[in-house]
């Protein structure tokens, strides 16, 4: 586990600015108020892996989405006895998965498990749904998003498919 | 039947005096010789007052008045010592005889049939069996006592007043005989109005209890006001008649006041008229006076006691009319030894037909023999369950008669059916107590006919439930103190252990481990400062800035500013960002502010000019902030790099300096090795730091197992629980945390479990009996596949060739694996046979099935 980031100045630097900047970055919160983005920034959770980690396992099930703010994610199916790898994501590309979790109840259709040593920042569909009840008139807004990320994910992993559709299709579990 | 009532009288037909004249006999006897002694020292003072008057003051004889004076007030003390004697002794001797009578009544009402209980409001037995009885308790101390010194004091005083002066006793005496007709007149209606009362009262309780039980209706319709008006029908009924009962009280009361003057009225006229005249001396006139006077304290003890009397009379009668049934069946065999019985059960031509005179079952035939298992089956309201609940003996077959063992269930006492039938209810009743006292319960009600189970088999049989991991879940939660925790101590310890070597690798990122030499970034400022807890809770959060000891030392380290700037971030942050969150606590999870200390942390900003604020109390608030921060939990703010060594620094200070204690072994040995501690002894307090060979009191078992905080629950997974479950079950350590989790308080009804969890302690209780019969109705039918499945398993493997079964289910894919199935259809058998037969048959069965799929 890594250690938190720390303040060099020696006082309560708000923590708060760091996260919000990077999310300030991220497509989902575009367009979005300052104050919107800093609840969320607020209520995100960081989360570190080291490398082979299990992150989420398909089956169990959803309660948050991920953002990815460092290092790679390797995101893979079982299937038939054989594990399938479906994609490879980092923190300068598609820097995000699990956002249906934001939406709805389900449980996991894939498993992600840390490609390289990870931090990544979780939003709970709890604090989403919490904040969207005090800002409804985003909702519709977020919703539009959520469906356009995973569309964006989906498209991506369907080139990869595509381009792999033979046994090749799966690459070896870095923690095996 | 009634063979225990010919013995003795029933308890409900019992009078009132019964139970004053047949219990205590010798208590009684010694109160009567105190009361006999106690009325010479009433009549001695008057005798003393005359003689102070016509002689001693009337010869001038200081000497005479001193010796009667001593006389006077020495007779008048041993008399108030006895009165206060005889009063305790007639409160204790009441207070004994209501105990027994409560526990009788008590042992009676449990043992009436269940068809008294579908009638009977729950509220009516409640305050019978209490408050109303209570009110009987403060009558049957004096029942004796107070009537026999009433009448012997009477006398005596009217003995004497005839002594001093015969016609003036006669006027006073004469005043009595109007009183007898008036006062019972006026108690009559007491009486009534008082019936009425009870009455009334009883049905407002029972309005009370009803809502009560059904307060999720009420909440869940808004139907307040409903509700409110059923009770206020009451309340004004009640209030009108308490407005009555008052009046003709105070008018009893009245009567006996005016009779009371009415006496000196005649007394100074006649007696003044024969003193003035010298037919009287004044001394006899004064004693005469008194005499009068004191001949009245007994006779309105007398007419208190009738009142209370009536009053006690109708409460006992209302409370014995209410219980007035037989017990069905003997709680014990009758002269002979108890059955134990096989497993063979008959029914012949059982019908039953409840009181409204439907018939739930008509002409039941069937025999079970030893050891086979039979599933009952129908629609629903075809009387499967009423069947079981018949072969049970919870009730009695109108027509024709069920035999277990050859013998007529009617004829078997309860304590025989209770060693050799368990059954287990759709809808168990869980007990408030502990989850062990519940799961022996069945078995300690017929403890001297059968062995208590020891510790493995209560462990086997929940293991067989499947209630093993809820338990260890409970025991995990527990905070032990050091009474409880001794005997498992060292066993927890090696959990521990377990955790912090072994398993280290799988652990470590799912918990930070304490650690002396380091410091946690998920533990707050308070524990990195403190490093442990004090049985006597004295370093706590809001404690420490009061300590000055505590505040010395930070200031020592240069931590007291930082830690007040640190607060004051916190807060200035929380309410910038949540000012319009202040009613949703689930905003608070990532501050160490509190929802409800919002206003009091915005009241403070909006005081304070800068961080760091002058006055104590700002500052003790800011610091306790400081102090619950945890660095890696609450992302309001981020902890400063500087403090992190300021508070390693700290905490070496507070060890040194506050407790006394030294972790120096901790730190060489790293957190694995258990140290040995110097000048524990120079710590009164009863402080334990993070040391692995300490067990932490104020901590649940399982922070004591893990010995750290948990980075985040998604990451201390199912996984690493049933990983460390192994290890501790290698080593046979699991038992102790079983152990513990049975002492789990369950709550009233058992409300701190959930539904499936009653069930299986249900289902455990009745196998812990071990009875060769065993009933089960729809027992599994609240509990998930899995577990249903496993239960169905041990019936089908444990208790084949061991137990005759009757399950009553719902559910027919479990139906297979019966032995026979019985189809009942509005309350008659239509089909019987093995699962394939009824199948084949295409009857009713092979109907209910295809229905279910």
């Amino acid at each position: 586990m890594n250690l938190p980031e720390q303040n060099p100045d020696g006082g309560p630097m708000d923590k708060l600015t760091d996260t919000q900047e990077f999310m300030n970055r991220l497509y989902i919160f575009s367009g979005a108020p300052g104050g919107v983005v800093k609840l969320f920034a607020y209520l995100a959770k960081q989360e570190t892996y080291t490398k082979g980690q299990l992150i989420l396992k398909g089956g169990d099930p959803c309660d948050r989405c991920f953002l990815i703010m460092s290092g790679k994610v390797d995101i893979h199916q079982h299937y038939n006895g054989r594990r399938f790898h479906l994609q490879l994501l980092s923190s300068d590309s598609i820097n995000y998965f699990g956002e249906l979790a934001l939406l709805s109840e389900f449980n996991w259709f894939f498993s992600a498990r840390a490609w390289t040593d990870v931090t990544l920042l979780t939003i709970s569909r709890e604090a989403f749904s919490k904040v969207m009840e005090r800002y409804p008139e985003f909702y519709q807004t977020m919703v539009k998003k959520i469906i356009k990320l995973r569309i964006n994910r989906f498209a991506d992993q369907s080139a990869y498919l595509l381009d792999h559709i033979s046994p090749d299709a799966w690459r070896e579990d870095p923690a095996e | 039947m009634n063979k225990k009532a010919a013995k003795s009288i029933r308890i409900t037909e019992r009078s009132l005096f019964y139970w004053i004249l047949r219990r205590h006999r010798p208590m009684q006897l010694f109160l009567l010789l105190f009361i006999v002694i106690s009325l010479f020292f009433k009549v001695f003072p008057l005798e003393m007052q005359k003689r102070i008057i016509n002689e001693a003051i009337y010869l001038k004889d200081i000497e005479l008045l001193y010796l009667y004076s001593a006389l006077y007030i020495g007779a008048v003390t041993i008399a108030g010592l006895l009165k206060y004697a005889i009063n305790v002794l007639q409160v204790y001797l009441g207070q004994k005889i209501l105990v027994e009578m409560r526990q009788e009544l008590y042992t009676h009402v449990l043992q009436l049939p269940l068809q008294f209980y579908r009638k009977m409001q729950p509220g009516t037995v409640i305050s019978a069996m209490t408050a109303e009885l209570n009110a009987i308790g403060f009558f049957l101390g004096g029942a004796i006592a107070i009537p026999v010194t009433s009448i012997l004091t009477f006398v005596v005083f009217i003995w004497f007043m005839f002594a001093l002066n015969p016609l003036l006793a006669l006027l006073s005496v004469g005043i009595y005989p109007v009183e007898l007709f008036v006062i019972p007149y006026l108690q009559k209606k007491y009486n009534k109005l008082n019936t009425e009362r009870v009455k009334t009262t009883r049905v407002m309780a029972n309005v009370v209890n009803e809502s009560i039980s059904g307060i999720h209706e009420i909440h869940g319709n808004a139907s307040y006001g409903l509700e409110e008006k059923k009770l206020t029908t009451f309340i004004d009924k009640l209030h009108q008649l308490m407005k009555k009962l008052f009046l003709v009280k105070y008018g009893i009361k009245f009567v006996n006041n005016f009779f009371q003057s009415l006496g000196p009225f005649v007394l100074f006229l006649v007696g003044g008229y024969m003193a003035i005249h010298g037919e009287f001396t004044l001394g006899a006139l004064v004693a005469f006076l008194s005499a009068y006077e004191k001949v009245y304290d007994p006779w309105k003890d007398l007419i208190e006691y009738y009142q209370s009397y009536q009053d006690a009379h109708i409460r006992y009668t209302q409370i014995m009319k209410i219980f007035d049934l037989d017990p069905p069946h003997l709680l014990l065999p009758p002269g002979r030894p108890p059955y134990h019985l096989s497993g063979n059960i008959q029914c012949n031509n059982v019908s039953y037909i409840v009181a409204s005179g439907v018939r739930l079952l008509e002409d039941i035939n069937f025999e079970i023999k030893e050891y086979e298992q039979i599933a009952l089956v129908g629609f629903s309201g075809s009387g499967k369950s009423t069947l079981a609940l018949l072969i049970a003996q919870l009730y009695d077959a109108s027509k024709g008669n069920i035999r277990i063992g050859g013998h007529d269930v009617c004829e078997l006492a309860k304590s025989e059916i209770g060693s050799n039938v368990a059954m287990i209810a759709q809808h168990p009743f869980i007990f408030s107590g502990t989850i062990s006292e519940n799961l022996l319960y069945g078995v300690r009600a017929v403890a001297d006919k059968q062995t208590m189970p020891d510790r493995a088999r209560i462990h086997a049989v929940i293991k067989d439930v499947g209630l093993k991991d809820d338990i260890l879940r409970f025991g995990l939660q527990a905070v032990l103190s050091p009474e409880e925790c001794k005997p498992f101590r060292n066993k927890f310890l090696r959990m521990r252990q377990i955790i912090q070597t072994n398993l280290r690798d799988e652990f470590e990122h799912a918990i930070e481990f304490y650690d002396v030499s380091k410091y946690l970034y998920y533990s707050s400022i308070r524990d990195n400062i403190v490093f442990g807890d004090s049985l006597s809770q004295n370093y706590t959060v809001p404690r420490l800035p009061d300590n000055p000891r505590f505040i010395e030392l930070l200031q020592d380290v240069k931590l007291e500013k930082p830690l007040i700037t640190l607060g004051f971030a916190i807060a200035s942050h929380t309410i910038n960002l949540l000012a319009d969150f202040q009613d949703d606590e689930f905003f608070f999870r990532d501050t160490p502010m509190e929802m409800d200390e919002f206003t009091v942390y915005s009241d403070l900003l909006a005081r304070l000019s800068s961080p760091q604020p002058k006055d104590a109390e700002s500052q003790k608030l800011l610091l306790i902030l400081a102090l619950r921060f945890i660095p890696q939990k609450h992302s309001i703010v981020s902890l400063p790099s500087a403090m992190e060594k300021k508070i390693l620094l700290a905490r070496h200070g507070f060890q040194e300096r506050i407790v006394h204690i030294e972790m120096d072994h901790c730190k060489m040995h790293g957190t694995c090795t258990p140290c040995t501690k110097k000048n524990r002894c120079g710590d009164v307090s009863g402080f334990i730091p993070f040391c692995p060979s300490e067990y932490l009191y104020t901590r649940t078992l399982l922070d004591n197992i893990l010995f750290g905080a948990v980075k985040s629950e998604q990451v201390f997974d199912e996984q690493l629980r049933s990983l460390a479950a192994q290890a501790f079950s290698d080593e046979q350590l699991l038992d102790e945390v079983l152990e513990i989790g049975l002492e789990f308080e369950v709550g009233s009804k058992g409300d701190r479990l959930s539904g499936g969890q009653k069930q299986k302690l249900a289902i455990a209780r009745a196998f812990l009996k071990d009875a060769p019969i065993l009933i089960m109705d729809e027992a599994t039918a609240s509990l998930d596949n899995t577990s249903q499945a496993r239960i169905q398993n041990l019936l089908e493997t444990d208790f084949r060739g061991r137990k005759t079964i009757v399950a009553v289910i719902h559910r027919l894919d479990l139906t297979p694996a019966y032995d026979r199935i019985i189809v009942l259809k509005a309350g008659r058998i239509v089909e019987q046979g093995t699962y394939e037969e009824l199948m084949e048959q295409k009857g009713d069965f092979y109907e209910l099935a295809r229905a279910e799929s």
